[in-house]
């Protein structure tokens, strides 16, 4: 086989690393002419800089984190060319606090759709009571989790700033925080929920297909320059990965991606346990999870506006544009003939439909009206 | 100025405060993880952190809450000294420096954690290369000893043979021996 190239790609240890590990291990960044080494990182800071430096070539990233990179220094900016992942992630709350909730609201607790109303109440007798604030955890501030978990809390009234103490604590130790009592709440791709759940410690509240069917979470992430240097090597990998996801989608292929995901140098969790959080929602491929869509980035941006870590002055469209790049994506799917359904390539023509739990419309053509509507916020001039 | 060491690594740790204690005046603390209070309670104005430690998202999430402040070195010196902040990547060290601290100072700190990071580098590399040294010459010795009974060679004649084995494969003689070994096991039927 005619080496195109050696890589380096970075990882961390969740489901959604899954598109990586199966290219790898099933043959198809070989077939593409890529040596592929996977590196698996301890945390996201790291997998960005390390991406930023050039000792990695590209990685399993957070979709936020890859529009965040180059807005302070254009000499960082980051290309997300493809989506890794729909849905996974989910809000668990330890079981004390799920205990709490029901007794507080025992018919919002019921409901088959779970808002932070029944937390709301309860956060307002603790405040009554003189009680601790209640901390939750999420893993990155530019991350789905973050966002998620604020427009969760904020829909209901819950001020994530104010009422609530947010940390940042790594995926792998969410669940030993949960059960030290550290933290009451977290929202964290799978299979961690999963874990707190099979450990009798946690209790999810609500899932990201059901707070956002469809939402976006992961992306593969490069530096703008290496994808202008390495062209062909980034189609060669990104028509491995496309073809990836849609092995990891196949159900036939659930026992082999679960044996994969759970071994120690990739995610390191039970089997049983991944097979489980797997089964639950996650997509890769299919409903265009792969492509990278411009509303998502839009969206993406309107909570870095809201939440203050961006200025309001930010030019979105232009952002969103420079980092997400389905083009890129739909050259390399269209060049795979068959695997892909050339409608899914361009799935992006139309409005994602859909869109977030509370039902509020969100327009991608007005993200920065949208950012400053909401009630809650911490808009920057 | 304070200096707190967070690395997973606590022979490393150690080796980075140790080197670290020449820099004057620095008072240094090290630690395996990340605690906030600790950290509240100590306030460093520098916070070294191996990259292979999982919570430097968390010390990212106080900076971008600006609760104490520390910004990460890797885009504070890259303006001014490039090539620093990419070193101190490839090296495994991230750094993150209380706003307005010189970036000399910055500087001299990070070069001790960076060499001490390659040095417990290069010691890991010798004394696992010493460990497959040692194992590889219990297993030549143990070679030699089935060639001289089965061959009826003496034991330089059974070194001699090992060596010519080696260089017709063009393995290390260590390979080879393990290789001899590990037939005479499957022939005499203890295969496992």
């Amino acid at each position: 086989m005619s080496g195109l190239a050696d890589l380096t790609l970075g990882f961390i240890p969740l489901t959604d690393c899954a598109p990586l590990v199966v290219a790898k291990a099933r043959g198809f960044f070989a077939e593409e002419g890529l040596e592929v080494a996977l590196s698996r990182e301890a945390s996201w800071a790291t997998i960005r800089d390390k991406v930023l430096v050039g000792a990695l070539d590209g990685a399993h990233m957070l979709a936020p984190m890859a529009l965040a990179a180059g807005l302070n220094d254009p000499r960082s900016a980051m290309l997300a060319p493809l989506a890794l992942n729909q849905n996974g992630s989910a809000i668990t709350v330890s079981t004390r606090l799920a205990a709490q909730l029901r007794q507080i609201d025992p018919e919002g607790m019921a409901e088959p759709l779970i808002t932070a109303a029944s937390l709301a109440k309860l956060v307002e007798q603790r405040r009554a009571q003189d009680a601790p604030i209640l901390t939750f955890a999420m893993v990155f501030p530019q991350s789905m989790h973050n966002y998620a978990l604020r427009y969760w809390l904020a829909q209901a009234g819950i001020d994530p700033d104010r009422d609530v103490r947010l940390v940042v604590t790594p995926p792998p130790r969410m669940v030993e925080h949960l059960r030290l009592g550290e933290i009451d709440g977290f929202c964290v791709g799978a299979p961690w929920n999963a874990v707190a759940v099979d450990e009798g410690l946690g209790e999810v509240l609500i899932k990201a297909s059901q707070l956002w069917p469809g939402g976006p979470d992961k992306v593969f992430g490069v530096t703008a320059g290496w994808a202008e240097r390495h062209g062909d090597e980034l189609r060669a990998a990104l028509r491995a990965l496309i073809r990836a996801a849609a092995w990891a989608d196949e159900p036939g292929n659930h026992a082999e991606l679960v044996a994969l995901l759970s071994r120690p140098d990739h995610v390191g969790v039970e089997a049983e346990v991944v097979a489980r959080a797997l089964k639950s929602e996650i997509v890769f491929h299919r409903d265009a999870a792969g492509l990278p869509r411009r509303e998502h980035a839009l969206w993406f941006l309107s909570q870095m506006v809201r939440w203050g870590q961006v200025r309001a002055e930010l030019d979105l469209d232009q952002v969103a544009d420079a980092v997400y790049r389905p083009d890129l994506f739909r050259e390399a799917a269209l060049s795979l003939g068959p695997i892909v359904d050339p409608a899914m390539v361009f799935a992006d023509a139309a409005p994602a439909g859909g869109g977030l739990f509370d039902g509020a419309s969100f327009d991608p053509a007005k993200a920065s009206s949208y950012a400053a509507a909401f009630p809650i916020g911490r808009m920057r001039p | 100025m304070r200096v707190l060491v967070i690395d997973p690594d606590p022979a490393r740790a150690a080796l980075v405060a140790e080197g670290l204690e020449g820099v004057q005046p620095l008072e240094v603390r090290r630690a395996a993880t990340f605690d906030e209070r600790e950290a509240a309670a100590f306030a460093p104005d520098v916070v070294v952190i191996a990259a292979d430690s999982p919570d430097r998202d968390t010390l990212e999430s106080l900076r971008e809450a600006g609760q104490h402040n520390p910004r990460a070195v890797v885009m504070f010196v890259d303006r001014s000294e490039p090539g620093l902040a990419e070193q101190a990547v490839r090296a495994g060290v991230a750094a993150y420096v209380v706003d307005g601290l010189a970036p000399a100072r910055v500087r001299s700190i990070l070069d001790v954690a960076m060499s001490r990071f390659a040095l417990t580098q290069q010691l890991r590399g010798d004394l696992a290369k010493a460990k497959a040294d040692l194992e590889s010459r219990k297993t030549v010795e143990r070679a030699k000893g089935l060639l001289m009974k089965e061959r009826g060679l003496d034991e330089d004649g059974a070194y001699r043979l090992l060596r010519k084995l080696a260089m017709d494969r063009g393995k290390p003689i260590g390979q080879v021996a393990a290789d001899l070994l590990a037939f005479a096991g499957v022939l005499k039927g203890d295969a496992s």
